[in-house]
């Protein structure tokens, strides 16, 4: 577990870099797995955003956004996973898939073919004019039903 | 604007926009519930005004628990900031002297200013920024626009290289808004404004609520520099 004094510097020394280069991007993608080893899964992108936001949904995303807001802890957790790993950020990506698996798509999660839930960070950046997507972490898989989504 | 009206202004806000904060970690998991209940009751206490500086103490010392819950900020530069206006005012708060509550209460301000002008500073060294590129990566392939219609703005590079030099020109030039009351109230309209369209392209609302809480902080600042 790591200090929380340590955790609360920059805050108090901050360095406001926002955006300063625009580093690769992650998406998560996650899969059902047969087994362990089972390489026939159908990857899908994890919440996938929608073609377009009304402005009056961009409105009510000002006092209540929380689902955003999740998949932004989301994407710093991948980008944690890719610097210095931890358990942490493994468990929560693992976790919301699960939770959201459970909770809008009860029929994949009973799926007793494919037990096993893994997931990946594909990272989107630009090579000179091309977009470029590459694979740079992949955990071991996990079965579904043994993730704890309390 | 006195400085106890300045952090007494600051922290209810900033204990309103912790509640919006928690209220969106209540629905989802039981396990986030109970820092985040704590963290309503003690921000209802901030705002009430009852038993100061007690609960903002109390928010210091969650907000230690949350960090490592999760490892680090839960949303990166809108938690940053909420955390730094908390604790400047907590220490703002606890200090014995007029002369040491200023300073703790006038870093939040100081921060406040170089969190745009920094920001300025680090994109207009990138050549990216100053050619439009990096605002095109932006809308194009990163995490951040809400829809995906959104990524078509990439196809429009005129306009995105205007967009980045005005935030770029605006955000280096922030600080001179402090020479008058007038220029400072126009400059953070327009840092507002700023930060209404980042959460309505990127979805940021956390950067827009912490920031604005925040602002008394700077108007203090501005009149106990140059009056």
């Amino acid at each position: 577990m790591r200090n929380p004094f340590k955790l609360l510097l920059p805050a108090l020394i901050p360095s406001w870099n926002f955006f300063d280069v625009i580093a690769p991007s992650p998406r998560i993608e996650y899969a059902l797995l047969r087994s362990v080893g089972d390489a026939s899964g159908d990857w899908r992108e994890f919440r996938p955003r929608p073609d377009s936001v009304a402005p009056l949904a961009m409105l009510a995303r000002l006092v209540w956004n929380p689902r955003w807001n999740e998949t932004l802890f989301l994407v710093s957790c991948a980008e944690r996973l890719t610097d210095h790993p931890t358990p942490h950020s493994e468990d929560e990506i693992f976790k919301r898939i699960a939770a959201d698996l459970a909770g809008e798509a009860s029929r994949e999660r009973g799926d007793a073919e494919r037990p096993w839930l893994c997931f990946r960070l594909v990272f989107v950046s630009r090579e000179r004019e091309t977009i470029v997507r590459e694979v740079l972490f992949q955990p071991a898989p996990r079965r579904l039903a043994e993730i704890v989504v309390a | 604007m006195t400085l106890n009206a300045a952090v007494r202004l600051t922290e209810a806000l900033l204990a309103l926009a912790l509640i919006q904060q928690s209220l969106e970690h209540l629905v989802r998991f039981q396990s986030e519930r109970a820092l985040f209940g704590a963290r309503i009751a003690l921000c209802v206490l901030v705002i009430a005004g009852v038993a100061s500086p007690w609960p903002l103490v109390g928010l210091a010392i969650l907000s230690l628990a949350i960090l490592q819950r999760f490892e680090g900020p839960y949303n990166g530069g809108s938690d940053r900031m909420g955390l730094l206006a908390l604790w400047c005012l907590t220490l703002s708060r606890l200090s014995p002297t007029p002369p040491l509550k200023e300073l703790a209460f006038g870093y939040l301000g100081a921060q406040l200013i170089l969190s745009y002008f920094i920001s300025g500073g680090v994109k207009i060294v990138n050549p990216d920024w100053r050619s439009g590129r990096a605002l095109r990566d932006v809308f194009e392939f990163s995490a951040y626009p809400v829809g995906e219609d959104l990524r078509r703005w990439a196809d429009r590079p005129r306009v995105l290289l205007a967009m980045s030099w005005a935030v770029m020109l605006f955000e280096l030039a922030f600080p001179l808004s402090l020479l008058s009351k007038p220029t400072l109230v126009a400059g953070l309209a327009v840092a507002g404004a700023f930060h209404l369209a980042n959460a309505g392209l990127f979805g940021l609302n956390r950067f827009f609520w912490t920031w604005l809480a925040a602002y008394p902080a700077i108007l203090w600042l501005q009149g106990r520099l140059f009056h």
